[in-house]
This record gives structure tokens, C-alpha cells and sequence, in this order.
């Protein structure tokens, strides 16, 4: 786990390959699965088409349930792309995990905390856009400030912690099921075959459990994300 | 794993943090052109699609009761009709058959008096017929007699039983 980062520098800018080879494969799964499922679409729904519109229903119900009225229309496609996105990213790191040499390729792209970071800072900043474009930028400053001038810093504060929160509860779910992962690899042995018979029902129970625990932080991440955005969207609730 | 972390924490994730977010933006768009838009809008027509089916069979349920209405009230009033027919076509049939039997009992006694005129008319030609045979044959008689015998005593009581008898007889 304490892998050297293979890094590439362009534009001078450094690029942490793990991670974006990661991402990137995110999004081809993300993609390939959606485009696969969407591709006859019609009145009477059938087969791929079911299976996306439950998942959109689904996305659909998470912002429902916490942005009232008309709003939540806006924020489905985020929803929905945010889900399928984390869970893919969750799941993907269960039983991919290239490495060469010493450095690692593939692995989930959530298990480090500069892209749950970036997802929450993206919903955090999502939100605050929202907040100012229904209310204007006079009521989103005068948020602030509310129930009175003394609470400005506490106010900044809450919200520099729900960036952070959002991400790192991410973060660490999944890197504690990776880190739990490898270490129950790293029980085998190749001169000690009995060591394999012991070792697989673990790995496959907490390969189960991550799937589970990917699913819900999946979830919890969405569910957060319209509740962030429908704060921003009605800040005196 | 963390270790990286520790080493650039000088603005060294911009990168990273460009590309997962560049990344994620092209995929949630590439999603809206290929599933997002598509799905949603087919969703939306469907969502139109059964409001007006459920308005379209709650009009035509109206209809078809209505249809139905009228149906029930068409063939009640054709079954009072049909009984009114009924009963037209018994009191008319009641009230020729009352004709019919007056005309017939009217003709049977005209038929009976003319019958009796005619009897009365026949017996009283015959009656004639019998007084002038009997004049006649009086006579003969008579002229017989009177070749036999003719004395004025016993002729004057046979013309008088004769006479007699035809007034017996006219009565």
C-alpha cells in the first residue's frame, strides 16, 4: 500500500497516473454500461431500457428527497452520473489492481483522497453556484451571516467541513477496504498452499462486504450532495 | 500509499484534480447526449402519454355508459310502445267485432222481417188466391147444385154458411 506513485509531469502540471488511468476506466466502464443500456429506447420499455430508468428513478429519488420543487429537475443528470461514477469507481478496485513493478496502475480511483476531494469539492462548488444563480449573490452572502453576524465564521467553517467530510468519508471507506483487501492477499503464500484455503472464504466474505460498503458510500455520497445543494437552494430551512 | 500525499502537498494535485474533474464533466456530458436526455424525454412522453390514455378511457367509460343510458331508455319506451300497440290493436279489434256483431244482428232481423213480410205477403196472396178459387168453385158448386135442386130456401142458407166461413177464414 505504500506503493511509489508512478507520476508524469505535462504542461507543468503533474499527473498521479494511478489515479487518472484509474478514473479514466471509471468513465469507459460508466460509459460503455449506459450506452450499451440506452440504445433502444422507446415508448414501451424493455431489457437495457428498464434497467436505465430504474437507476435514473432511482438518482431521481435521492434529490427528490431532499430538494423540493422544481430544482431537482436540474440535478439529475449529476445525481445520476455521480452514483454510477462512485459505485463504478468502488467496485472496480475489488478486482482490478494492476501493479508493475512496484508501482500501481489500476486500483479504485476513490481510494485516494485527491478524487473524492475533487468529487466533493466539485459538489461543494455545484452547490454554492446553485445558491447563487436561484437567489442571487446579496442572499448567498447574507446566508452568512444568518441567525446573526457572530456566526460568519462558524458558517465558512461548515462548509469548508462538508468539503472535507464528503470526501474523506469516501476516502476512507474505501481505502480501508482496499488496505483490508491486500492485506488478506498478502496472508497467501505460494510455498504454503494451505494458506490459500483459509485465505479465500476471508477475502471473499470482505470482498462481499466491500460491495456492500461501496453501494452505501455510493449512495451517501449522492444523498449528500442534494442535501448540500438544497441547503445552498433554500438557506433559511 | 499516503506517502505521496505528504511529499506534494505544494499544489502538486492540480493536475490530478483538473483531470478526475475534466474527466468526470466529458463522461456526465457524453451520458447526457447518449442515455440522459433521451431516457428522460421518452420518460416524460410516456408520463404524458398515460394521463391522456387514463382521461381517454374515463371519456370513453362515459361514453359508453351514456351509450348504454340511452339504450335502456330506447327499449323501455319501445316495450311501453309495443304495449300501447297492444292495446290499440285489442280496443279496435274489441270495437269491430262490436260492430260487426251489431251489423250482423241489425241484418238478422231485417232479414227476419222482410222474411215475415214476405210470409204475411204470400199468405195474404195466397188468402186471395183461395177466395177467388173458392168464389170459383162456389159457383161451380153452386151451378151444380142448382142443376140438382133449386129451391130459394136451401140456396139462400148455403150462400150464407159460405159467406160465413170466408169471413171466418179472412180473420
Amino acid at each position: 500500500m505504500n506503493d511509489p506513485v508512478p507520476t508524469v509531469k505535462f504542461l507543468g502540471l503533474t499527473f498521479n497516473v494511478a489515479n487518472d488511468l484509474s478514473v479514466l476506466i471509471t468513465c469507459l466502464i460508466v460509459f460503455v454500461v449506459v450506452f450499451a443500456l440506452s440504445r433502444h429506447i422507446a415508448m414501451k420499455p424493455k431489457g437495457g431500457q428498464n434497467v436505465l430508468e430504474w437507476l435514473v428513478e432511482f438518482t431521481n429519488g435521492i434529490v427528490k428527497g431532499s430538494i423540493k420543487g422544481n430544482d431537482a429537475s436540474h440535478f439529475g443528470l449529476y445525481a445520476f452520473t455521480l452514483f454510477l461514477f462512485i459505485f463504478v469507481a468502488n467496485q472496480i478496485g475489488l478486482f482490478i489492481h494492476i501493479q508493475v513493478g512496484e508501482y500501481t496502475y489500476v486500483k479504485s480511483p476513490t481510494a485516494d483522497p485527491v478524487v473524492t476531494l475533487t468529487l466533493s469539492l466539485m459538489t461543494i462548488a455545484l452547490a454554492h453556484y446553485a445558491g447563487i444563480a436561484k437567489n442571487g449573490a446579496k442572499a448567498y452572502f447574507k446566508g452568512y451571516l444568518a441567525p446573526f453576524t457572530l456566526f460568519l465564521p462558524l458558517n465558512i467553517f461548515e462548509q469548508f467541513t462538508n468539503f472535507l467530510t464528503l470526501g474523506l468519508r469516501l476516502f476512507g471507506n474505501i481505502f480501508a477496504g482496499e488496505m483490508l483487501l491486500t492485506l488478506i492477499s498478502g496472508l497467501t503464500s505460494s510455498d504454503n498452499w494451505i494458506s490459500y484455503i483459509y485465505s479465500f472464504p476471508v477475502e471473499l466474505a470482505w470482498q462481499g462486504f466491500s460491495v456492500f460498503i461501496g453501494s452505501v458510500q455510493a449512495f451517501v455520497f449522492v444523498t449528500l450532495t442534494s442535501v448540500y445543494i438544497s441547503q445552498q437552494l433554500s438557506p433559511e430551512e | 500509499m499516503l506517502s505521496h500525499l505528504i511529499i506534494g502537498a505544494s499544489g502538486l494535485y492540480l493536475g490530478d484534480m483538473l483531470f478526475i474533474a475534466i474527466s468526470f464533466l466529458v463522461l456526465m456530458a457524453l451520458i447526457a447526449l447518449v442515455a440522459w436526455n433521451p431516457i428522460t424525454k421518452m420518460m416524460g412522453e410516456r408520463a404524458n402519454k398515460i394521463a391522456n390514455d387514463i382521461d381517454t378511457a374515463e371519456k370513453s367509460r362515459q361514453e359508453a355508459s351514456d351509450l348504454a343510458d340511452q339504450r335502456r331508455e330506447a327499449l323501455s319506451h319501445s316495450r311501453s310502445e309495443a304495449s300501447d300497440i297492444v292495446a290499440d290493436a285489442k280496443q279496435s279489434g274489441e270495437k269491430q267485432r262490436a260492430t260487426i256483431v251489431a251489423d250482423a244482428q241489425n241484418e238478422a232481423t231485417q232479414y227476419k222481417q222482410n222474411a215475415r213480410k214476405d210470409i204475411e205477403q204470400e199468405r195474404q196472396d195466397a188468402l186471395k188466391n183461395v177466395q177467388s178459387d173458392v168464389a170459383d168453385i162456389s159457383v161451380q158448386i153452386a151451378s151444380k147444385i142448382i142443376k140438382k135442386q133449386l129451391d130459394p130456401e136451401g140456396q139462400q142458407a148455403l150462400i150464407n154458411s159460405y159467406i160465413e166461413g170466408l169471413g171466418k177464414h179472412e180473420s
